[in-house]
């Protein structure tokens, strides 16, 4: 045992090939490391300038809207209007021209309303799955399952 | 051999042991050091990315109908990278031959641009079509194959369009003196764009943009400018505007002012004053104003108004209960107020009256006694209870308050309460009137005139409240003035009636002071306040005409003018005639 031992230590190309070895590790090692830096990096660099592009892309379409919208103002307005309804043969009302019916539960519409109904949070919503608890998700689970008419409607 | 190589490999040794050292001792000091660390990091981030200041979009204007009044429109400024610019020559003839730019002027700013200057802005404002042949004008000389070496071959490179939004208004001058108007550089003056300037223009934001694609981030959400409702009805401020163009023509008069409101809530419905001018030309505001008064008559200019404002004396009169519809009056023609003769309109003595008598005969001397009978203390706090001499409060930039004397002013003498009482030695403004007139439509409660119907924000809409201003006089005395009114101009035959519709209301023929104190002959103001319909009020109209050449009378140049609006009003309301309506009622 003794001798093999001596004898292994004594090959110089075993000594070589482990130092060769070692080196080619690390390089690699290395080499791995680096190209999964390299993939990450550059993927965040093409993110990166995806959302650059998308910004300059939202710009885009909002002066764009904004063009569509006066352009869809001019089309309508007072003077277009007019010139189109006189050129179909239409003249303004007068009182006399008008005749008023009764209509039962009649309500006449009041002004314009904006008002959005849309959720307007700039933040992505989160899946309630990363949020809830397995007794939320349980419960979520068991009332799903549940018929309708079993449920009860107070809150 | 080996041993003649070891002292270069000490050497080489040495060297790197020391680079190294150097390294470690850098960053030590640098730890250490906070002025060197913060110096680093600055000029880092000097070359990482830039503050952008992101100015939100303007918000828009609509009419209570939801059109579009005020918006805005892409234009594009057009510029110049110095560095990467190769032919001026060509440049300079391209924007001469497109934009009509000076060529030499846009040569010599290219050849000697400011020292250190990187981009130059040539011009701004560029309409889209404009920009649009400059652009495939860029793009065509770009694709032709080019001697880079020539420095005299054609180029376009460096000529740079960039975007951005600009104030436009696609009515043109529709409602132009309750809107105002943006300059280019975003500051709204005059009506609504003034007035609500701050929510519109929504507040701009200063960001880090960095141009490390490894650090790029979303842009953060920026609000934009608040959006707009406006109380106007397109249709009727479009019919509005064209009856006071036509009654202009008509009467010959230099300007006028029309307004119609809601009296139940103080909603301007229309608003129409001359001259107007085109919004999206805004600089020609000097041709077209001699001073900023001028640009929405029924806020910002005050006169006297004469006769109109006997409604507001008869009121406070009512309503002291000094006197009342019946009350007889012996007019001989002439009055002594504070050591002054007050004659009538026509200067002949209209004998025995009543109340209503005085009003439908518009007599001054009738009115002048009963300011006397009210007595000054009385009757200007009834004034001031109407709001004159004040501030309506109504939402457009430029309100003027109009003058009120009263006693204790150094110019107030004992006569003032006399002609005070026609509408003469005192001034308001069109709005004024239209304000204290909505204390006689709504029960003796006054309310305030306001054009913001709502604002829109982030998707939430906030509704302008009804605000009142104060209750100067009972309701008994408002339905009492009311019905008088109502009756002198059926009595008269009044030019102001409306087939269909009862209204109630009042001419006026002011006389308009000189310089010099003195009253012009010849020369009047002339008005008409009415509402309507009289059991129900719905609108209260207000004319007037400056300088009418056709009459120089309120009754014969405003009152037809009011009719006139009222007939467009009740079609584009859709407010029934008084039977029909009455009719609907009992069911």
């Amino acid at each position: 045992m003794t001798t093999l031992t001596h004898a292994y230590r004594q090959a110089p190309w075993r000594v070589q090939r482990q130092i060769v070895v070692t080196v080619l590790a690390v390089v690699v090692f290395a080499a791995m490391v680096a190209a999964l830096y390299l993939s990450v990096t550059a993927r965040t660099a093409i993110l990166g300038r995806e959302i650059q592009e998308l910004s300059a892309e939202i710009e885009d379409i909002r002066q764009e809207n904004a063009d569509l919208t006066i352009e869809l103002a001019r089309l309508r307005s007072t003077a277009e209007m007019e010139r189109r309804a006189r050129a179909m043969g239409f003249s303004p009302a007068e009182p006399e021209d008008l005749e008023y019916i009764f209509v039962p539960g009649y309500w006449p519409s009041g002004p314009v309303s904006f008002a959005s109904h849309t959720s307007h949070s700039g933040a992505i919503a989160v899946p309630a799955a990363y949020t809830q608890s397995l007794f939320d998700w349980f419960l979520d689970r068991l009332q799903e399952t549940t018929p309708a008419g079993n449920r009860t409607s107070q809150r | 051999m080996r041993k003649q190589f070891i002292w270069r490999s000490q050497a080489v040794a040495v060297l790197f042991t020391f680079l190294g050292f150097s390294v470690v001792a850098q960053v030590v000091r640098i730890q250490n050091s906070p002025e060197a660390a913060a110096f680093l990091r600055q000029q880092s981030d000097r070359y990482a990315g830039q503050f952008r200041t992101i100015y939100p979009t303007r918000g828009e204007i609509y009419d209570r109908n939801g059109y579009l009044l005020a918006g805005n429109q892409t234009v594009y400024e057009i510029g110049v990278d110095l560095k990467a610019m190769r032919n001026p020559h060509t440049i300079a003839l391209a924007l001469s031959t497109h934009l009509g730019m000076d060529y030499n002027r846009v040569y010599e700013k290219l050849i000697n641009p400011p020292q250190g200057q990187v981009y130059l802005p040539i011009t701004d404002f560029v309409p889209a079509q404009k920009a649009e042949v400059l652009q495939q004008l860029i793009e065509s000389l770009s694709e032709q194959p080019t001697d880079s070496s020539a420095a005299d071959s054609p180029s376009l490179a460096g000529l740079e369009i960039r975007s951005h939004l600009q104030r436009s208004y696609p009515e043109g001058d529709l409602a132009a003196n309750v809107l105002g108007f943006v300059t280019r550089e975003g500051r709204g003056y005059f009506g609504v764009e003034e007035k609500y300037n701050d929510n519109l223009a929504g507040k701009p934001v200063t960001v880090w943009v960095p141009l490390d694609p490894n650090r790029v981030e979303e842009t953060p959400k920026i609000p934009q400018g608040a959006t707009l409702i406006l109380t106007l009805d397109r249709e009727l401020q479009l019919a509005v505007e064209d009856i006071l163009a036509q009654a202009l023509y008509r009467t010959g008069a230099e300007n006028g002012t029309i307004v119609v409101m809601d009296p139940r809530n103080g909603e301007i419905l229309a608003m129409a004053s001359t001259p107007r001018m085109d919004l999206n030309r805004f600089w020609n505001y000097d041709s077209v104003y001699q001073n900023a008064s001028e640009f929405n008559r029924a806020v910002s200019m005050p006169y006297e108004p004469g006769s109109v404002m006997k409604v507001f004396t008869m009121a406070a009169a009512l309503d002291t209960g000094v006197v009342s519809p019946d009350t007889p009056f012996l007019d001989t023609g002439a009055i002594q107020v504070g050591g002054v003769t007050i004659k009538n309109w026509d200067e002949q003595a209209w004998g025995p009256q009543t109340m209503l008598g005085c009003m439908q005969h518009s007599l001054n001397v009738c009115l002048a006694w009963v300011a006397t009978q009210l007595g000054p203390q009385t009757f200007y706090d009834y004034m001031q209870r109407f709001g004159f001499g004040h501030a309506t409060g109504i939402d457009l930039a430029g309100e003027a308050t109009g003058r009120l004397k009263v006693p204790g002013d150094a110019d107030w003498y004992p006569v003032d309460l006399g002609t005070n009482a026609f509408g003469q030695g005192v001034t308001v403004t069109p709005i004024q009137m239209v304000m204290a007139a909505s204390a006689i439509t709504n029960g003796g409660r006054m309310v305030t005139p306001h054009v913001l119907y709502a604002m829109v924000e982030e998707g939430q809409q906030y509704n302008t409240p009804i605000q009142y201003a104060g209750t100067p006089i009972s309701a008994e005395a408002a339905h009492l003035l009311s019905e008088m009114l109502a009756v002198s101009l059926e009595g008269e035959s009044s030019a102001a009636l409306v087939p269909g519709y009862r209204v109630a209301g009042k001419t006026g023929t002011a006389q308009i002071p000189t310089p010099y104190g003195y009253y012009t002959s010849g020369i009047t103001n002339a008005s008409f306040i009415g509402w309507g319909p009289v059991d129900d009020p719905r609108f209260i109209v207000y004319v007037w005409l400056e300088k009418p050449t056709s009459s120089i009378w309120g009754s014969e140049t405003a009152a037809p003018v009011f009719a006139e609006v009222v007939r467009k009003t009740v079609v584009l309301l859709d407010i029934p005639p008084d039977a029909v309506r009455q009719k609907t009622m009992e069911r």
